[in-house]
């Protein structure tokens, strides 16, 4: 040690001894934030978690915020409330800002720092569509099938309703939301043909072999036991409701099409970014935080905080469905029968696995399936897909964020994300088995059986 | 005896009539008639009353629907006093956010007190929940263990019988292959093998139907222990946050914080050197100043509860109703006046006054929308945030547009009645009125508006019963904060709760709407000269 740091160390001892305390961690600057009163708008789903817990928790308050959240009746009216100035930010499906951005439905530049988890949605078929799936392949009509199950069972029901002139019609809760991708991905991986979107079919279904409409996700329950639709695919609680009031059974949950997948951002608009820069910051710091504490686990990895955060997810103004449904997926179980409880501890992951930073490689992979079923109308090179997804995911301001935290303690080093390009290594975790690398998005859409494809030069540019 | 007459005329007046057979029993006139009239107005009502909440109580256990149950009277009680609690520990963080010096550490000790007894009720809840559990599962195996067991067993049975006849026609297929006759007898058995086949499967389905609802048995008592729990961790719940708002969160400890660093700061500024850099400490001082500022007029960021809501929805009401009062009496007047103005105003009543508040409202919104591209800086807004009690209520684009809506919905029945009123006026009147040469606004104001006052508030009336049916519908499609959102909330909620809660509410809106009518009778009585009872 040279002369100068024993100084400075002896000179901090003194400083310590005179103030007449011994904080371990040294607090940082409190930011100046723009804006300290916050409106953040969700929609009722168990993946809001990270905002509801950084409110409850303090995290907000820490850096100066008051927030107020504000439930939300569909993520059309979240999205408008949110560029009309109505909101602050929110709780945004992962397609939703680059939809908004790259003007697929309405048009406006939404940008995200933070994503709020992973997986946490699953298809759910009704009992009748079970028992029909169930004498197709007879190694499902056991107490406790193998899972993961595909949608090969599910083919011939198809084919069959389609010779009789009708289509099966299943709900998802968003164009542009990762459930509709995950069920698309789901029928078209055993061969059945979700539908093309194009310029003049908004809808979707241009040779489509199943039907898929949008349901807000409280009213699906109600849908499938009405019979409009035979199944459908949406996030927490209601996959688990529709067990608990016997109406149908969840047959995957995303966590098998796709090990790992991103779920929920949170999102502002670009405006707002570029007005508050520091009060965006203090924001990523909180949602941190709480993603942080909502996966904190014990010695013997059992998630300690999960049951809290149940309690304040039930109360009536956040999520509000029932203590113990809410508890089924968010502790890390998964019934999908009453008999066949299954252990998913990365049902609903939070902060593990690198869950908060901004990817770039996720918001390729919806560029890349917003392409495959037509949303995006025109071929793009692959530079375009990096340019867009830059424009939109902010690590820069997750970066900061979380080096204040790592100042403040809060943080530590092996807990930040590392990564050179932003792009996450290749994988091949999903249910059919195929590659995906960010990096190349025209080579992953020239892989797919089902679905658009582009001229391969278009890779190179 | 003065007083009797005063108040009977009071009771008329505000046409509570069934109170007046009371006030002349207790002053001894006519009793026997009085008891006769108290059975009919106030004894038979309140038995029809307790009749429908026994059918009720009785009737709702027995509609069970997949989607939850009809809940009880006793049920939505205690809803009600759920949505209560809610409202009482919000109002009990937002206080506890603002006290100070002792009064805090007073609540502090209490809360930190009630947080010691929960660990003790809480594991006895749990314990009685844990046994109640055990007990019920085992009562479950039993109930379910025959069902379950029969239904393997014929499932097993079916599969092993359906794999042996296959065989079998296999083997016999195979031998068959030389006569027509076998070939059609074949055929015959493979059919025949198929019935036996749909049989068998719907005898195993019957079976698997009985497991299936031998598994629905409820049991009542693990449901309370379970809600007793529940009840006991919510109080846990909030004891953490209140106590979190009376110490580290509370206003008094967050302005210290503030006020020291700020303190520091000017320390630091006026301390230096000459040489420092006096415009960076400055800088630093001023924002201590600002942040300081900020934290002593923070607030708790208090979420939305049903009795703020019910009044946001009644400013909503009344802003609509003002609004189409000041839009539809003029122009009733006017129809009233010129049978042409009255012609070519027609077309226009009979087209809009049918459309749906559900189709009025996403236009409106849009109109309002784009008159406030910036809602929070808008000068009406901003405006409405000064007004000292409104501006608790955040008048915000979605407000306007519902209130537009209750107004666009409810000015028709107004306007009407209006038009009828003022063309009523009786011919010799106005003749008089031109004998004395009375000008245009003498008319108006001494003969005209007087005469159709009656008829006016007849309108208002009818107004405002629609406007406040109108009302929790605009709210549930804008998200308005008000009752209205409070229904989609909880619908959207889906819990145990939430249709008891919805019941809660349609007694609110009830007695809240019969309320305005109410007063909306005393008006139109004051104003009217015939003594005709005021209809329900």
């Amino acid at each position: 040690m040279d002369q100068t740091s024993r100084t400075t160390l002896r000179k901090l001892a003194a400083a310590a001894v005179f103030l007449g305390v011994a904080t371990p961690v040294t607090h940082a600057e409190k930011l100046a934030v723009e804006k300290d009163a916050l409106k953040l708008g969700f929609i009722k789903l168990t993946d809001c978690a990270p905002i509801v817990i950084a409110k409850e928790k303090g995290f907000f308050d820490d850096e100066g915020l008051q927030v107020e959240v504000t439930a939300q009746s569909n993520w059309k009216v979240l999205l408008d409330n949110v560029i009309t100035g109505n909101l602050d930010g929110a709780h945004m499906l992962s397609g939703q800002p680059i939809a908004a951005t790259i003007g697929i439905g309405t048009e406006a530049h939404i940008v995200t720092p933070y994503t709020l988890d992973l997986n946490g949605n699953g298809i759910t078929v009704s009992n009748s569509i079970w028992e029909q799936m169930q004498e197709n392949d007879p190694d499902l009509d056991s107490d406790t099938p193998e899972h993961p199950i595909s949608a090969d069972a599910l083919k011939p029901i198809a084919e069959e309703l389609l010779a009789e002139g009708k289509k099966l019609q299943m709900g998802m809760v968003f164009p542009v939301s990762t459930h509709n991708y995950e069920i698309r991905y789901w029928l078209a991986a055993s061969g059945i043909h979700p539908g093309y979107y194009s310029k003049t079919d908004v809808a979707g279904r241009t040779d489509a072999e199943v039907e898929l409409s949008v349901t807000p996700p409280p009213q699906m329950p109600a849908t499938l036991e009405a019979g409009t639709i035979s199944g459908y695919c949406v996030g927490e609680p209601w996959n688990q409701q529709a067990v608990a009031k016997g109406i149908g059974v969840p047959v995957v949950t995303n966590y098998e099409i796709w090990k790992n997948n991103p779920e929920k951002v949170f999102g502002v608009t670009r405006k707002w970014a570029d007005e508050n820069p520091n009060t965006l910051v203090a924001v990523t710091k909180a949602l941190i935080r709480a993603g942080k504490w909502l996966d904190e686990t014990d010695a013997s990895g059992k998630l300690v905080n999960r049951e809290e955060a149940c309690r304040i997810l039930s109360q009536p103004n956040y999520v509000g469905a029932d203590f113990e449904v809410i508890k089924n997926s968010m502790t890390g179980t998964f019934i999908f029968q009453k008999s066949d409880v299954q252990d998913m501890p990365d049902f609903n992951v939070f902060f593990k696995h690198d869950c908060s930073y901004p990817w770039y490689s996720d918001g390729v992979w919806f560029l890349t399936q917003m392409r495959r079923w037509g949303q995006i109308t025109e071929a793009k090179p692959a530079s375009w897909y990096d340019e867009t997804v830059k424009k939109i995911y902010l690590p820069e301001v997750y970066k900061k964020a979380a080096a204040s935290l790592i100042e403040e303690g809060n943080l530590t080093d092996a807990e930040l994300t590392k990564t050179e390009d932003g792009y996450k290594p290749a994988t091949t975790d999903f249910i059919d088995g195929l590659g995906y690398d960010g990096r190349k998005p025209i080579e992953y859409l020239n892989s797919f059986e089902i679905g658009l494809k582009d001229d391969p030069s278009l890779a190179g540019k | 005896m003065a007083v009797k007459y005063k108040l009977l005329k009071a009771i008329d007046i505000s046409g509570l009539s069934f109170l007046s057979p009371v006030v002349r029993l207790v002053t001894g006139e006519e009793p026997a008639k009085q008891v006769r009239e108290i059975g009919r107005f106030i004894v038979v009502p309140v038995v029809a009353f307790l009749v429908f909440l026994w059918l009720w109580s009785v009737l709702a256990p027995k509609h069970k629907t997949k989607a939850g149950e009809v809940p009880t009277p006793t049920v939505v009680w205690d809803a009600a006093g759920g949505i209560w609690r809610f409202h009482e520990r919000e109002s009990a963080k937002e206080s506890a956010y603002q006290l100070t010096g002792p009064d805090r550490e007073e609540k502090l000790t209490a809360a930190r007190a009630r947080l010691g007894e929960l660990d003790a009720l809480e594991a006895g809840a749990k314990e009685q929940l844990d046994a109640a559990e055990a007990s019920s599962k085992e009562r479950f195996d039993a109930i379910v263990a025959p069902s379950k067991a029969a239904h393997e067993q014929a499932q097993a049975t079916a599969r092993q019988s359906r794999r042996d006849r296959t065989a079998a026609l296999r083997e016999k297929a195979s031998a068959a292959a030389s006569s027509p006759d076998e070939r059609s007898a074949l055929l015959r058995e493979m059919r025949a093998a198929d019935a036996t086949a749909e049989v068998e499967k719907a005898k195993v389905d019957a079976l698997k139907d009985a497991y299936a609802e031998a598994q629905e048995v409820a049991f009542p008592q693990v449901k309370s222990a379970r809600n007793a729990l529940t009840r006991l961790a919510e109080e846990r719940q909030f004891l953490v946050k209140y106590i979190d708002m009376l110490s580290d969160n509370s206003r008094e400890a967050k302005v210290a914080v503030a006020k020291q660093k700020l303190d520091e700061a000017t320390a630091a500024y006026d301390s230096a050197a000459p040489d420092a850099d006096l415009y960076k400490l400055g800088g630093a001082v001023l924002k201590r100043q600002e942040l300081l500022a900020t934290t002593e007029a923070s607030q708790y960021a208090k979420p939305w509860t049903l009795p703020k809501q019910i009044v946001r929805s009644l400013l909503c009401v009344f802003t609509g109703f003002l609004l189409a009062s000041v839009i539809a009496i003029p122009i009733g007047i006017l129809c009233g006046l010129s049978p042409t103005f009255m012609a070519a105003t027609t077309p226009f009543v009979a087209l809009f006054k049918p459309v749906s508040p559900l189709v009025w409202l996403p236009i409106i919104m849009i109109i309002v929308g784009g008159f406030m591209p910036d809602p929070e800086n808008h000068w009406l807004v901003v405006a409405f945030g000064k007004v000292p009690f409104i501006k608790d209520y955040k008048i915000d684009p979605m407000f306007l547009s519902s209130a537009i809506t209750v107004a666009l919905c409810s000015l028709w029945a107004t306007l009407v009645n209006t038009a009828l009123g003022v063309a009523s006026v009786d011919k010799d009147h106005m003749n008089v009125a031109r004998v004395l040469r009375l000008g245009f606004a003498d008319r108006l104001l001494k003969i005209v508006i007087p005469t159709a006052l009656p008829l006016i508030f007849a309108g208002l009336r009818i107004s405002l019963g629609v406007g406040w049916m109108v009302l929790v519908a605009a709210e549930i499609l804008s998200t308005s904060e008000g009752i209205g959102k409070f229904v989609n909330d909880m619908y959207t909620n889906g819990s145990s709760q939430s249709f008891a809660q919805m019941f809660v509410v349609v007694f609110i809106v009830g007695i809240i709407g019969m309320l305005l009518d109410r007063i909306m009778v005393v008006f139109q009585r004051l104003v009217s000269f015939d003594t005709a009872q005021a209809a329900i």
